[in-house]
């Protein structure tokens, strides 16, 4: 299934990789580094089947989660996967939006489309 | 009411009785009073009041009773004397008086009944003292306090309780915790831990509330409860500290952010390089490609201790125990999964080592145990046991499995070659050796000693580097 993802990510140089990598797979994706820019795409008509954020973006430790909830709000039917290098704790854990999957960074090739094809196949 | 039966009575009531006359002298005094004043009969009737015993009864407060309030009065009651007597010592005197008029006497008598209340008046001096020393130890502890009955209302609160909450003594005796303020402690949690300390004697420990406080602002309080029973008195009370402990939880904040915002650094510098290697990875001949792979798990698991060792760290060093048992629970979620056959076990004694030494001691331990897992297990079954354990001044690690075990070493292909190279670099690394072990049943093992802790647990200084 070829699927349109939007990826948030504060660091260009991830994001751009994180992108190439997606769209190897035979995907589309759209790029967004902060919280507002993410938004204002999910605002748009634009068809989006997931989105991939980092959680620490910028100066907004959980931007990330901040961001999927206002987004599941918008599109209640979007799929989340997050990603962080920090620890991820139980009270991090607990500000997922319901049916998130996590990926841990550093993430390699193969653990994101692991990662991306079980997200788009739950 | 014959005479006989008046003097019956006289005789048996416990307190001392002594009958004046209009001159002060005593003409009758009952057995009491002989046995309390330590005197006789002969000695006492027909004496005036202030000789009595070396004028021992010449009390100003006693004058003062007998010859300004009786003429004046019918009867006296609860005067209180307090005299040095020197027969029996110092005595706190309970006086009632009462005028006898007979008809035909004009003059009439004056009966004394005399109450020792020394030691009653003793015991409630000591109590108040014990209370005012009780309150003034109270009173010094910075931590605000207060001390509950068992139906949680305030017997007392310290002067500090008093001052950080701004309220009155008044405002606080009698009333439940959770009426007071902005009912910031009626909290269900601490209600429920407070209602079986009582019955229960379960102290609580460290309770943290965090609010605003009218003239405080926001602040977090580490409540702490116990119960405190009085020697012969069974009623139970409890003493309930509240410790300031906001700018300790705002370190503590400060701190934990700061290792956030290190951590996201480190994790995207980590992930900028796994992306390199995943960009060359795709312009590589595919024979290549196993290669750049390993590197990317490599660094992977590089990544992963780094979050172990700072979940381990205790202070100075990383407790070996946990970071062992973490480096197996992350091995099993990524090379395992919850269907493998393959189980990780661990035996740790409680070590510690340097963070120094954490990285490649958890590189060394993850090389050892993926090889088990690659090579021990044909089948898909087995178990891994990683252990540590203190033999005189080294810690021996392990890591045995009870798989196929290694047939011939010569054979082993190019990878695994360069897997116990890294194997012995890590060993030099981390100042130890390999300890030859023969064969000891099925399976491999590796053993390794180490030298104990360079720093010692908790401890300022270095003691070797």
């Amino acid at each position: 299934m070829m699927a349109m993802i939007l990826i948030v990510e504060d660091d260009v140089f991830i994001l751009e990789m994180a992108a190439m990598m997606v769209q190897d797979w035979g995907h589309h994706t759209l790029s967004a580094s902060d919280v507002d820019d993410a938004l204002s795409l999910l605002r748009s008509p634009q068809q989006i089947d997931a989105l991939f954020t980092d959680i620490y973006l910028n100066t907004a430790v959980f931007g990330g989660c901040e961001l999927a909830h206002q987004a599941v709000k918008l599109r209640p039917n979007l799929r989340v996967l997050y990603t962080t290098g920090n620890a991820v704790t139980d009270k991090l854990r607990a500000l997922f939006v319901e049916g998130a999957h996590f990926l841990r960074k550093p993430y390699t090739h193969h653990q994101l489309q692991d990662s991306i094809e079980g997200l788009l196949a739950a | 009411m014959s005479d006989i039966a008046a003097s019956d009575i006289v005789e048996t009531v416990p307190s001392a009785l002594i009958v004046l006359d209009r001159n002060l002298n005593i003409s009758s005094a009952n057995r009491a009073f002989y046995q309390t004043f330590r005197t006789s009969p002969g000695e006492t009737e027909g004496c005036h009041i202030y000789d009595l015993g070396n004028r021992q009864w010449d009390i100003p407060a006693l004058r003062s009773l007998l010859e300004s309030v009786i003429p004046h009065r019918a009867s006296v009651e609860g005067f209180e004397v307090e005299h040095n007597f020197p027969t029996i010592g110092r005595r706190t005197m309970l006086v009632n008086a009462r005028k006898i008029l007979r008809p035909g006497d004009h003059d009439g008598f004056i009966l004394l009944a005399i109450e020792d209340v020394s030691e009653e008046r003793a015991a409630r001096n000591e109590s108040k003292r014990n209370w005012q020393l009780t309150q003034s130890i109270v009173d010094t502890i910075r931590d605000p306090l207060v001390v509950l009955e068992n139906n949680m209302t305030i017997v007392t609160a310290s002067k500090a309780f008093l001052t950080i909450f701004g309220i009155t003594e008044a405002e606080t005796q009698g009333r439940r915790l959770s009426e007071l303020g902005q009912h910031q402690w009626d909290v269900p949690a601490l209600r429920h831990l407070m209602e079986k300390v009582l019955p229960e004697n379960k102290p609580i420990e460290g309770f943290e509330i965090e609010d605003t406080f009218p003239g405080l602002g926001r602040r977090v309080f580490n409540l702490n409860a116990r119960r405190i029973s009085q020697p012969g008195n069974h009623a139970q009370r409890m003493l309930l500290v509240f410790e300031d402990i906001t700018h300790r939880k705002q370190r503590e904040r400060d701190a934990l952010s700061l290792t956030n915002e290190i951590s996201h650094r480190i994790k995207n510098n980590l992930q900028i390089i796994v992306g390199l290697i995943a960009y060359e990875a795709r312009w590589t001949a595919a024979p290549c490609v196993q290669g750049y792979k390993v590197m990317q798990a490599r660094i992977g698991a590089i990544a992963q201790l780094y979050d172990l060792i700072s979940q381990s760290s205790r202070g100075r060093t990383v407790a070996v125990d946990a970071y062992l048992r973490d480096i197996a629970k992350t091995m099993s979620a990524s090379l395992l999964g919850n269907t493998s056959g393959i189980k990780i076990d661990v035996k740790a004694e409680p070590l510690e080592i340097d963070p120094d030494r954490a990285v490649p001691f958890g590189l060394l331990v993850n090389e050892l145990a993926t090889n088990a897992i690659k090579h021990a297990f044909p089948d898909g079954a087995g178990r891994v046991v990683l252990s540590v354990e203190q033999i005189g001044d080294q810690i021996e690690l392990t890591v045995a499995d009870d798989g196929v075990g290694i047939k011939d070493e010569n054979s082993a292909k190019v990878p695994e070659k360069r897997g116990s190279e890294y194997v012995a670099i890590f060993v030099r690394q981390l100042g130890g050796t390999i300890v030859p072990s023969g064969s000891e049943g099925p399976g491999t093992i590796v053993r390794i000693r180490l030298p104990l802790l360079l720093v010692p647990p908790g401890g300022a200084e270095r003691v070797a580097a």
